[in-house]
């Protein structure tokens, strides 16, 4: 048995557990400004009463002592919800960010930041908010609560009582850590009596069967004991059972666990595992690697004697179905709900309009669709810049907008859709809207643009001048928004997990930014060309068709070569001159294979010096400094283990087709 | 700090260990990338990983590029936040620690001069590479 609780082991959890618990207060302060119910605030009081057991738990006594200042406060609050205004929910949130500064500091093995202010100010508050009568005494446990049986006098009226056992599944890497969380779980609902075996053997990991019982006395529904287990990874809940009467006096006796019929818990919620998201994106490259291994098992094929080459081919054939299919699994598994950004906005909305003195209901929508986690990670900074941005630049202070005629509360929408193979993320602001003759002014004045073709800029791609880096319309450089520097790394990570960005904006109505996103980082079908010894990637998507033909055979319209593509013209460039990549010397007369593709200004026809065929591919995302190359969609690796460019076609002969503007 | 020590012909330089992840023999080809200046050799694949790699010597502009190529050229990979980067050499020599960084030479890209020992050894900066690496492959 461990007599020792050595801590250092349960760190990662602790902080996980209790930044998790921590960004719940936040959020639901924040939401309880809407309306205070006495359940909502009951579950703030319970969040901060579940810090203060784990920070105990930890022996981090300047942890705990903040948190049950807050406890105190919120059990006060809880009795008299009319009590939470907003000076109280400063306070709370306050504390919520020094609680999140402490456990940082824990994770950081750094000391932990002076609280003692901040706790005389929630006693004081405390205090002041004090009822004529005297509050129901607090239900909550010392702050140096012991771990074990807490053997104190009882109060005459007592909740019910539960007989809890839980099972630890054998498989877990942690039997005695998960039992622990599921213990200090269910003491967050209220007091926990007699653990069979005793805390220490929990924790330790020893555990007959793998079960253990609890004894739990709380005035929470059965629903929500049966709830809190079952958050808990690896436990689950093998019988939840009323105990009659007012248990008798603590004393050697074993309580029997099969006593007063037990309810076996039937329909379990899907058992999930938490699994590492660095664990998620190597199965991602493996099963990409896997399907790379499989084409070359393929290539080698080719080199076979025709009989081999067709068994072969099956068993490739069917291995390839395969690993396509384990693909696709993983691909599922990365799939992450937005609320994981979407669930901070709130808490960060609120404090950009207090700081910026905004009042801003924030409406978010559509959280629960479901993205991969690559991209998801990617848009969390992006958005929540274009929340500032919209509160700081859109949205104007509530004097001007009654001056206007609005509701002094302006209104900053965040819904996200899914369509189709896309998802639509859009942040909408009934603010000022965006001063497009402004824009241009700065962008001309910027040397971005010329002033003749400011003037001929469509309004749509005028709004998107404001993603220039370096040019904002903002007055004050404020440490919110206005520095120009975020517009642009906006668009940047939008485009880099293969999004778009649109804006629309009318002036004195209000702004709305379009992110249009992919659903996966997915597979791409290519054709692979041929230009001297380099190969590289076109999406099939992207070809309209082939045409082999001699260059001097191609039309001319005002000097620009043409190609007669079923009965249209399209313009022939060459595809090294594209890239900027040294081509081969052509003879005219020699036949070539054009490749008719369709970019974002239609279609064009790239000659190549070979057609290679056809490859199915795991597109792997560019890092710095790659990212940074025009016309680049991504890179593959071949099963001959040569790196291959996909070429972004859409945008690829954009700055040429300009420069030939004028065709039909 | 202990640092390591390549040559670009005869010229010796130094980059922190901390930055550099492993030391390998250059391929024999590289994936060409479009729009590149000519510093950048292109792509080349390790263990499945696609990693940029920069003609040093081309980058620093610093020495002339002799017309037979070294019998074994190396590549430093530099391991930049969650990202890689090839840096081609003449010849890794060897780690070595470096206290005293003179001010002599002092660049975006050059830290500065120390000695290591008899030689002098022309140290860089890790950050200020990047930084230029990025500009030769935003050649579009």
């Amino acid at each position: 048995m461990a007599a020792q609780w050595d801590t250092s082991r349960y760190l990662g959890l602790f902080v996980s557990e209790a930044t998790e618990h921590l960004d719940a207060l936040g959020k639901e302060l924040v939401r309880l400004e809407g309306g205070v119910t006495p359940e909502a605030i009951d579950s703030l009081f319970r969040h901060s009463h579940s810090v203060k057991g784990m920070a105990g738990s930890m022996g981090y006594e300047a942890t705990t002592a903040l948190a049950h200042s807050l406890e105190d406060l919120l059990d006060r609050v809880r009795t008299d919800p009319a009590r939470l205004d907003r000076a109280v929910a400063d306070v709370v949130l306050q504390a919520v960010d020094a609680l999140g500064g402490h456990v940082k500091a824990a994770n950081a093995g750094k000391p932990f930041p002076d609280s003692a202010a901040l706790i005389a100010q929630l006693k004081e508050l405390t205090h002041s908010i004090r009822p004529g009568t005297e509050p129901q005494p607090s239900a909550s446990t010392p702050a140096n609560a012991p771990l074990v049986e807490s053997e104190g006098p009882r109060e005459p009226e007592l909740p019910p009582r539960w007989l809890v056992t839980l099972r630890v599944a054998s498989t877990s890497a942690q039997p005695g850590v998960r039992g622990f969380l599921a213990y200090k779980r269910l003491s967050s609902l209220g007091n926990l009596f007699r653990c069979t075996p005793g805390i220490d053997e929990v924790k330790a990991g020893k555990l007959p069967n793998g079960t253990f019982t609890v004894e739990l006395e709380s005035s929470e529904p059965e629903a929500v004991v049966s709830k809190t287990v079952s958050q808990v990874a690896d436990v689950a809940l093998v019988s939840l059972s009323r105990v009659a009467s007012a248990p008798p006096v603590p004393s050697a006796e074993e309580p029997k666990p099969a006593e007063p019929e037990p309810r076996v818990v039937g329909q379990e919620p899907p058992r999930t595992v938490r699994v590492r998201t660095e664990l998620l994106d190597e199965f991602l490259d493996l099963a990409g690697e896997l399907m790379l291994a499989t084409a070359g098992v393929r290539e080698v094929g080719r080199t076979l004697e025709e009989t081999d080459r067709g068994r072969l081919n099956e068993t490739v054939d069917r291995l390839h179905g395969l690993v396509r299919g384990l693909h696709d699994k993983v691909m599922k598994a990365r799939m992450t709900p937005v609320s994981v950004i979407t669930d901070r906005l709130p808490r960060a909305a609120r404090d950009i309009a207090r700081r910026r003195g905004r009042e801003i209901e924030l409406v978010l929508s559509g959280s629960e669709v479901e993205l991969d986690r690559a991209i998801v990670d990617e848009l969390a900074d992006p958005v929540l810049h274009l929340l500032r941005n919209a509160i700081d630049h859109g949205v104007e202070p509530p004097e001007e907008r009654r001056m206007r005629g609005k509701p002094p509360r302006g209104t900053v929408k965040l819904s996200v859709k899914r369509a189709s193979d896309r998802v639509l993320l859009e942040v909408e602001d009934d603010g000022r809207g965006m001063d497009v003759e402004r824009l241009k002014a700065l962008a001309v004045e910027r040397g971005l643009l010329t002033a003749e073709a400011a003037r001929e800029l469509p309004e749509r791609e005028a709004l998107l001048l404001s993603t220039a880096p370096g040019l904002t319309t903002a007055t004050s450089v404020t440490d919110i928004s206005g520095r120009g520097v975020g517009m642009d790394a906006v668009k940047r990570a939008v485009e880099a997990v293969g999004g778009t960005l649109e804006i629309t904006s009318r002036r004195g109505l209000g702004t709305t930014f379009r992110l249009s996103l992919p659903l996966t980082v997915a597979m791409v079908n290519l054709l692979l060309v041929g230009l001297g010894d380099d190969v590289y990637g076109l999406p099939i998507a992207k070809v309209a068709g082939v045409v082999e033909t001699t260059r001097a055979s191609l039309a001319h319209s005002r000097d620009v070569p043409v190609l007669q593509f079923g009965s249209a013209v399209v313009p022939a460039r060459e595809l090294s001159q594209v890239l900027e990549v040294p081509g081969r010397p052509h003879d005219v007369d020699a036949v070539s294979p054009f490749v008719v593709v369709d970019t974002d200004d239609g279609r064009v026809a790239l000659a190549v010096d070979a057609l290679l065929g056809q490859e199915e591919v795991v597109l792997k995302a560019l890092r710095r400094p790659l990212d940074q190359v025009p016309g680049l969609a991504g890179v593959t690796v071949l099963g001959s283990g040569r790196a291959v460019f996909i070429l972004d076609v859409a945008r690829l002969e954009r700055p040429v087709r300009a420069a030939a503007a004028g065709e039909t | 700090m202990r640092h390591v020590i390549f040559r670009l012909e005869r010229d010796r330089y130094a980059l922190p260990l901390d930055a550099v992840r492993e030391v390998v023999n250059a391929p024999l080809s590289y994936t060409r990338v479009p729009h590149a200046r000519a510093a950048v050799k292109g792509v080349m694949t390790l263990r499945g990983r696609v990693v940029p790699v920069v003609d040093l010597a081309l980058l620093l502009a610093a020495v002339t590029v002799s017309e037979r190529p070294p019998p074994s050229p190396k590549v430093v990979l530099l391991e930049l936040a969650r990202r890689e980067l090839g840096l081609l050499v003449t010849e890794v020599e060897g780690i070595e620690s470096i206290e005293k960084v003179g001010p002599q030479n002092r660049s975006r890209l050059v830290r500065g001069l120390a000695r290591v020992g008899p030689v002098s050894v022309t140290v860089l900066d890790v950050e200020g590479l990047d930084a230029a690496v990025a500009a030769s492959f935003a050649n579009g």
